[in-house]
C-alpha cells in the first residue's frame, strides 16, 4: 500500500465536505446544525492527522529498517531475512492503520452527496471499503489484543453501510458514534507500542549518530561556515583539536535532539488520543439529539502536525534495499 | 507490574546505546560475535513482543517481567562501569536469556 503524502491543504476542503455531511446525516437528531458542524469539523480534522500519524510512524519503521542496514556496516551486527520482515510486518499493521484513516476521511466527504442516488453509491461504496479495511485490520494479530476494539468498529461499520443503503440517517449517525468511540479505543490501547516505536528509532539513530561523531566520520564544516559566510569564505577544517571539539559539542546536541523527537512524539500522541476522545464525545451527543457544551475549544491537532512534519520529506517511496544479509565490513579490528 | 514491552525495549536499547562501547572493549573476534549475537537476540524479543500479544494475566509472564526489570537495572551497571568483558558478556547473555523467555510467552 502505498501512503498518500501528508497534505494539510486538503483539510479545510475535507471540513467543509464533513460538515455538509453531518449537518445532512444528523439533522433530524440535532437541533443545531453549529452542534453538527462543529462535530463534523473535528471528524474531518482528527480522521485527517491521524493518517498523518500513522504515515510518519509508516516512516519511523522505514528509517529503522535503512538503520539497521547501516548497522551492519558500522558495527558488523547481522541483520537477516528474518529481521527484516520483523520490521516488515509491523509495517504492514501501520499502514493497515493509515488505510483506516484516510477512508474514514474519504466517507466523511462521500457523504456529502448523500442526497442525489449516484452519490448515496458513492457513500455506501466508500463505507463499505471502510469496512473491508478494518475487517483486514482485525484478523491482524499485530498489537495489543485488539479484538474487542474490532469488534466495534466491524458491529459500528456494518450499521452504518446498512443506515446509508436504507438513507435511515439517524442510525448511520449512531452509526459513526459507536465507530468513533471503537477507534479511540483502539488508539488508546495501542499507545505504548506507538511510542516504542519511535523511542528504539530515536536510539538506534541517536547512537549510530554519536559513534560516526567518535570516529570522526562527520563533516565539521558546516559548523564553522556561520563565522565565514560573512566574508564569502569556506572552511576547511584539518586542525584535529577543531574536529574534536565539534564533535562534543555535536554528541551533546544529538542527545539534546533525540530528546526532543521523544518529547515530541509523547505530544503528538497525547493531542492525538485527546482529539479521537473529544471527537467520539461530539458524534455521540449530535447521533443522540443532545446538546454540547458550549464553547468547548477543539483540541488543537498541531502538535501531531509539528511531529509528523518532520517525516515527510524524508520517506522512502519504497523499502530499502535488500539488506545486507550477513555481517560484513567491521569484523574488528 | 511494568509493561513486558518497556522491559524488552529497556534490554534492547541499553545494549543498542553502548553497543559501539562494548564492541570496542572486545579484544578477539569470539567475544565480538558472542556479544553480537546477544544484541541480536535482544532486538529480536523485542520486535516478537510488539509483533504480538502478550497474556499479561499469565503468572509466567508476570515473574520473567519482574525478573528483567531487575536484571535491566543490573544491565545499566554492567555496560556502564564495563569490567572484564568476558564476565560482562557473560552478564549481558543472562539479561537477554530472561527477555528471551519472556519473547517466548507471545501469543502466536
Amino acid at each position: 500500500m502505498s501512503i498518500r503524502p501528508i497534505a494539510p491543504r486538503r483539510r479545510s476542503a475535507h471540513a467543509i465536505a464533513a460538515i455538509l455531511f453531518l449537518a445532512c446525516c444528523f439533522s433530524s437528531a440535532c437541533k443545531t446544525s453549529d452542534d453538527a458542524a462543529a462535530a463534523a469539523t473535528q471528524l474531518t480534522a482528527t480522521a485527517q492527522s491521524l493518517t498523518d500519524y500513522y504515515s510518519a510512524l509508516d516512516t519511523v519503521l522505514a528509517n529503522t529498517d535503512r538503520l539497521n542496514s547501516v548497522q551492519v556496516v558500522l558495527y558488523g551486527i547481522p541483520y537477516d531475512d528474518a529481521a527484516k520482515a520483523q520490521i516488515a510486518d509491523a509495517r504492514a499493521e501501520i499502514q493497515k492503520r493509515a488505510a483506516v484513516a484516510e477512508s474514514l476521511t474519504n466517507l466523511a466527504q462521500n457523504f456529502t452527496k448523500l442526497t442525489g442516488s449516484t452519490a448515496a453509491t458513492d457513500a455506501s461504496a466508500s463505507a463499505g471499503k471502510l469496512e473491508d479495511e478494518v475487517k483486514t485490520l482485525g484478523a491482524s494479530k499485530t498489537f495489543a489484543s485488539s479484538s474487542p476494539e474490532m469488534a466495534v468498529l466491524n458491529d459500528a461499520l456494518g450499521a452504518i453501510v446498512s443506515a446509508i443503503q436504507e438513507k435511515k440517517e439517524r442510525d448511520a449517525a449512531k452509526g459513526m458514534s459507536k465507530f468513533a468511540q471503537g477507534l479511540d479505543e483502539l488508539f488508546a490501547k495501542e499507545v505504548p507500542v506507538y511510542e516504542s516505536l519511535n523511542t528504539q528509532y530515536v536510539a538506534i539513530s541517536s547512537s549510530l549518530a554519536v559513534t560516526m561523531l567518535t570516529k570522526g566520520q562527520t563533516d565539521p564544516t558546516g559548523f564553522f561556515t556561520v563565522a565565514l559566510n560573512p566574508y564569502a569564505l569556506t572552511p576547511e577544517v584539518t586542525d584535529p583539536a577543531l574536529k574534536d571539539g565539534f564533535a562534543k559539542i555535536a554528541v551533546n546536541q544529538v542527545g539534546e535532539k533525540a530528546a526532543a523527537l521523544n518529547k515530541s512524539q509523547q505530544d503528538a500522541t497525547e493531542s492525538m488520543e485527546q482529539s479521537l476522545k473529544q471527537m467520539a464525545r461530539r458524534i455521540d451527543l449530535v447521533a443522540n439529539d443532545k446538546p454540547m457544551q458550549a464553547s468547548t475549544a477543539p483540541v488543537t491537532l498541531a502538535n501531531v502536525e509539528k511531529w509528523a512534519s518532520q517525516f515527510t520529506s524524508s520517506t522512502p517511496a519504497t523499502s530499502p534495499a535488500k539488506a545486507a544479509t550477513t555481517s560484513t565490513a567491521t569484523k574488528a579490528k | 507490574m511494568q509493561s513486558s514491552l518497556s522491559e524488552l525495549e529497556e534490554t534492547y536499547i541499553t545494549l543498542q546505546a553502548k553497543i559501539g562501547v562494548l564492541l570496542a572493549a572486545c579484544q578477539t573476534q569470539d567475544q565480538r560475535d558472542a556479544l553480537s549475537a546477544q544484541y541480536v537476540a535482544a532486538r529480536t524479543a523485542y520486535w516478537s513482543c510488539i509483533n504480538k500479544a502478550f497474556h499479561d494475566d499469565d503468572p509466567t509472564v508476570v515473574a520473567l517481567t519482574n525478573q528483567l526489570d531487575a536484571s535491566n537495572k543490573q544491565l545499566q551497571t554492567y555496560v556502564t562501569e564495563l569490567g572484564e568483558i568476558n564476565t560482562t558478556i557473560a552478564n549481558i547473555t543472562q539479561v537477554v536469556t530472561i527477555g528471551a523467555q519472556l519473547a517466548a510467552k507471545v501469543i502466536p
